[in-house]
């Protein structure tokens, strides 16, 4: 009797087993983000993942997959080093098929993780021209830097007849490759690079870079940095007697430099959101957005919300046809898809795995919001 | 004039410095203890400053009084509560060193949450330079910052020599345990250390938050300064510890009439990596036989 009981407990125990991992399989759809959670540029990973949460969010409220979606954060530190540390832990330990990336010089990094491994990686924050060539598996909601460089050389020589430019920049990819496009662009619409000032990632102190900027006697300012670092040099350039106009391109949409006195009148670039988008997505992204965090999303916070919103789709559509959510099908179904309806743009991918929108000109207006100046086209 | 120009900006950058490494150096100097979690100490001051000043809008000497008070209570209750703890357990230098690094990112982490991570500046007009002759810019903060670190150095070095309390600081660096024949106690000692080296570090931290702004992150920066200028300076020398500041401050703004910006941090640990090769010692540092 004992011995029947026993097989009976054992028998239960297994088929409980197996229905809890049944279950847990069903449930368990992991995606990874590896973002800056500390350091200089953390303002931008709680940025990055306010938009990436919502999309989670949502995703699970319509019970779009048969499981429950979560994302798992790793902190890049917005460092190449700690990007592949954190991309490695989320391929090869919470074995996500999809992660989100963020800054060129450590998506540059990660890229060849995911190519090797086939998982997916999606950057929305990242501009570096770089980022279009880095694999099948690297996908960019953003568009590249370039892009933002050949609409404000134009704009700021003819427009606004500022023809001596003059440029700070990071030393990173992204800093390099703002240095390349302006280069070869202001020279082609009437203007001159007069001097260009490259500064280390740490850099804190530029009284001594506004000397050598007001040395060479520019009629503007354009500074290719990111984070604090930027805040704390747009502060000391206008401190240190820059009274020139500024300009630089889509990182500046963060709340510390919107709300920094001395940026008032910087002139950048950022990609065109359509916020008065009169679809669903739209409507409920920009209201969810509002009411959980009392303010209106950036630019980047609706590319992050795109970028797990189109994860969704695609495993959506995946078990749909009955295939497993791996990098491959992914890649795969979005080849397959010709246009993403999202929140605030309809989006189609070129084959590089970047998508094109139209670059306006905005300036800093101390609203938090900034002041349009030209519409993209 | 570009050399004039540097020359002004290196005096304020290298008072700074001075400042900086002030307090990290008369910690390090009379106790021995590595304290990492004096960039915290920094960080905490600057936003004690920023949130009475900016935030509350009390004014500026209740900003400072409470900036005094933030940093005070923190180096104070840090050497009670932890490395007292771990020294009467006869913990390593490494593991009190860990100790407070720890303590270091738990701030860094705490300021985060409470204050945000993005950067936080200091209006004032005094940060604001007035063109002195053509492309000549000196900001008034200049003069402020100069006369802070004299003031500051001056109180110090009167500190240190005159009063019966810094000659037992001296002590206690020179001889922590021949000073006990002298009727007096290491942890009372080391607790004055940690509260004159935690209140030392105000003036940097409100300077710097009207000059260059906050962030949670600064504290690495800080301790690097810190600990740059306590080498090059000699270990427990405050005259080391100013010289090397102001040293480390015209280098790096000086090297950019020839060489491109990127490399003007590079050329504090150029000077640091020549000191620890040629005179290990520092500057004012002694040569110590075993």
């Amino acid at each position: 009797m004992k011995s029947v009981i026993a097989r009976f407990a054992l028998a239960n125990a297994i088929s409980l087993g197996a229905v809890l991992l049944a279950s847990a399989n069903a449930a368990d759809v992991t995606v990874g983000a590896a973002f800056p959670m500390s350091g200089d540029n953390a303002e931008y990973g709680q940025i990055f993942s306010s938009g990436a949460n919502l999309a989670v969010e949502h995703i699970n409220a319509d019970k779009k997959l048969s499981g429950k979606l979560n994302i798992v954060y790793e902190d890049s530190q917005a460092t190449p080093a700690q990007g592949v540390i954190a991309a490695n832990k989320l391929v090869n330990v919470s074995k996500v098929p999809f992660m989100l990336s963020a800054f060129t010089g450590v998506s540059k990094a990660v890229a060849p993780i995911g190519q090797r491994t086939k998982t997916v990686i999606v950057n929305g924050g990242g501009v570096g021209p770089d980022l279009a060539t880095l694999g099948e598996y690297f996908w960019n909601t953003i568009p590249l830097a370039n892009f933002e460089v050949r609409v404000i050389a134009p704009y700021l020589v003819k427009e606004k007849g500022l023809k001596r430019v003059a440029l700070i920049y990071v030393d990173d990819p992204l800093g390099q490759s703002i240095l390349k496009e302006l280069g070869t662009e202001l020279p082609k619409v009437g203007g001159e690079l007069v001097g260009s000032f490259s500064i280390p990632t740490t850099a804190q102190q530029f009284s001594g870079v506004a000397a050598r900027v007001r040395d060479v006697k520019p009629d503007v300012v354009y500074f290719a940095t990111y984070g604090n670092q930027e805040v704390q040099l747009i502060k000391q350039l206008r401190d240190n007697g820059i009274s020139q106009p500024l300009a630089s391109y889509s990182a500046v949409d963060i709340p510390s430099v919107q709300a920094l006195p001395e940026a008032k009148g910087v002139y950048y670039t950022s990609q065109q959101i359509d916020w008065n988008k009169q679809d669903p997505t739209t409507k409920r992204m920009m209201t969810d957005y509002q009411a959980k965090y009392g303010k209106k999303p950036t630019t980047y916070v609706v590319n992050y919300y795109n970028s797990v919103l189109l994860f969704g789709e695609l495993a959506a559509a995946l078990e749909k046809a009955g295939k497993p959510i791996t990098g491959e099908n992914l890649l795969a179904q979005r080849k397959a898809t010709p246009s993403f309806e999202f929140a605030g743009s309809t989006v189609s991918f070129e084959a590089d795995g970047t998508v094109k929108a139209p670059i306006q000109i905005m300036e800093v207006a101390g609203d938090g919001m900034g002041k349009l100046l030209v519409p993209g086209k | 004039m570009l050399l004039v120009q540097l020359i002004f900006n290196g005096l304020q950058t290298g008072a700074l410095y001075a400042l900086i490494a002030a307090g990290f150096s008369l910690i390090f100097g009379m106790t021995r203890v590595f304290h990492a979690a004096h960039g915290a100490t920094f960080t905490i001051a600057g936003y004690a400053f920023y949130e009475v000043y900016s935030v509350a809008h009390l004014g500026w000497p209740a900003a400072a009084l409470t900036a005094i008070a933030a940093a005070a209570l923190f180096g104070v209750l840090l050497d009670r509560w932890v490395y007292a703890v771990i020294q009467r357990h006869e913990g390593s230098f490494f593991t009190v060193f860990a100790a407070s690094f720890g303590v270091a990112i738990v701030v860094q982490n705490v300021i985060a949450m409470a204050f945000g991570r993005g950067l936080v500046t200091i209006t004032t007009p005094l940060s604001k330079s007035i063109e002195l002759t053509s492309g000549l810019f000196v900001a008034p903060m200049t003069a402020i910052v100069l006369l802070t670190a004299l003031i500051c150095f001056g109180l110090l070095q009167y500190l240190l020599t005159k009063t019966n309390l810094g000659i037992g600081l001296r002590a206690l660096g020179e001889n922590p345990v021949l000073i006990e024949v002298y009727g007096l106690t290491q942890r009372k000692l080391s607790q004055y250390a940690f509260l004159i080296g935690s209140i030392l570090v105000v003036p940097a931290a409100i300077l710097t938050a009207a000059t260059t702004g906050l962030n949670p992150s600064m504290a690495h920066h800080v301790m690097l300064i810190s600990l740059a200028a306590t080498i090059v300076g000699g270990v427990g020398s405050l005259r080391g510890a100013a010289l090397a500041g102001m040293l480390l401050g015209m280098a790096e703004n000086l090297c950019l009439a020839i060489i491109d910006p990127q490399w003007s941090e590079a050329v504090t640990f150029v000077i640091l990596f020549l000191f620890i090769l040629f005179r290990p010692g520092g500057v004012y540092g002694r040569a110590v036989t075993t």
